[in-house]
């Protein structure tokens, strides 16, 4: 069964067959929490969104609809309920914040190849590398990194352009592997 | 010859996912599977364990599906009656009788007698409305099947047979007949009647 597509599971659970459950959240526990815990930045309220994200999926009924995928579907699904906690708690969206993709270009040329073996490992220096982006751009970053999604589906869960969608993970990725080798050189 | 390691940018993600921390805690993963156990969707039973199960509990819907089950079935296995014999009177109801054809049938005039008689009035079975003779043509074989079984005869086939029997020296029969044909239409001049058929 652990073969199966995510969405065969989903099929499956929702006919009675509970084992297919634990398969489908085996797969994405991880994933999901790290992506809550880097967009959020807060352990509590990722927890929080965490189990109503996944209570949510147990309770419904649907299904993916159209071309989402499970995996999307989950993401969308976890962003909508962040964005709800924010909104219930009285906290500013960042996810709306409308910035010059250009600003936050910096430039790379001081990596090459040698520096990017060193990056940090340092947990503590990860998690903030992560939160000096903008969160447009970390959201864009966690959504590869842990969503594992394609740009086409980041552009679909996020309704950004994929042209935009591209340049907010290169310019992710750029800033991040500045810091985290920056942090190892000093 | 292709260079193995990830472009630089794809080595940031990766080095996220083999380094970034976070589990989620082991009491969230157990009370969420939990929660998946105790929710998880009772299985649909298939069409045979519903009707089991409905028939467990009794319903008039279900002693009313059963009736009409056993009915259907009924209705299917029985041969259908007498299909011959309906095929025999169908033209019989649409069509003229002919005078070949009344020689044929002293005992179906017979049968015919012993029948109930028509509630509708005689015009009706003298002339029948050329929309009637229409439909009749256009009719269905079950449609056929259903008017023959009803006898058809009327009132002037009758008389004719009456006098069929007279020219053939069967006066007892046509006598038996005529008075048969007096208790049935006792308003009826049949004298009068038959005369006037013998003119024709």
């Amino acid at each position: 069964m652990s073969a199966l597509s995510d969405e065969a599971l989903l099929a499956r659970y929702r006919a009675g067959d509970g084992p297919a459950f634990e398969i489908l959240y085996a797969r994405h526990r991880q994933g999901l929490y790290r992506f809550l815990l880097g967009l959020s930045g807060k352990t509590e309220l990722a927890e929080e969104v965490y189990q109503d994200t996944w209570l949510s999926l147990i309770r419904s009924t649907s299904q993916p609809q159209g071309r989402a995928n499970f995996r999307t579907w989950l993401y969308q699904i976890a962003r909508n309920r962040l964005i709800d906690q924010w909104r219930k708690h009285g906290i500013h969206n960042p996810l709306h914040d409308s910035y010059d993709e250009q600003l936050h270009a910096v430039g790379d040329e001081a990596a090459n190849p040698e520096q990017l073996l060193n990056l940090s490992r340092d947990h503590q220096r990860l998690a903030t590398a992560l939160h000096t982006l903008p969160a447009d751009q970390r959201e864009v970053f966690l959504l590869r990194a842990h969503g594992e999604l394609d740009l086409p589906q980041i552009a679909t869960l996020t309704e950004t352009p994929l042209e935009t969608v591209k340049s907010r993970l290169r310019y992710a990725q750029q800033k991040l592997r500045r810091l985290l080798a920056e942090e190892v050189l000093t | 010859m292709t260079d193995a390691r990830p472009a630089p940018e794809e080595q940031v993600l990766e080095h996220y996912r083999e380094q970034a921390p976070g589990e989620p805690p082991a009491h969230l993963d157990a009370f969420i599977l939990a929660a998946a156990h105790r929710e998880v969707p009772a299985p649909k039973p298939n069409l045979w364990q519903r009707w089991v199960r409905a028939c467990q509990k009794p319903r008039w819907q279900v002693a009313f599906a059963s009736l009409v089950g056993v009915a259907l079935m009924l209705a299917l296995v029985q041969p259908a009656p007498e299909r011959e014999s309906a095929g025999d009177f169908a033209p019989k109801a649409s069509a003229p009788i002919t005078k070949k054809e009344s020689m044929q049938a002293p005992a179906s005039v017979a049968r015919s007698l012993s029948t109930p008689a028509p509630a509708a009035p005689m015009a009706d079975f003298a002339a029948p409305a050329p929309s009637e003779s229409i439909s009749a043509e256009r009719a269905d074989e079950a449609t056929v099947s259903k008017r023959a079984a009803v006898p058809v005869k009327t009132l002037d086939e009758q008389l004719r047979e009456v006098l069929r029997l007279q020219n053939a020296g069967q006066t007892q029969a046509a006598d038996d007949l005529l008075a048969a044909l007096h208790k049935r239409f006792p308003k009826e001049n049949l004298s009068a009647r038959l005369k006037q058929l013998q003119k024709n």
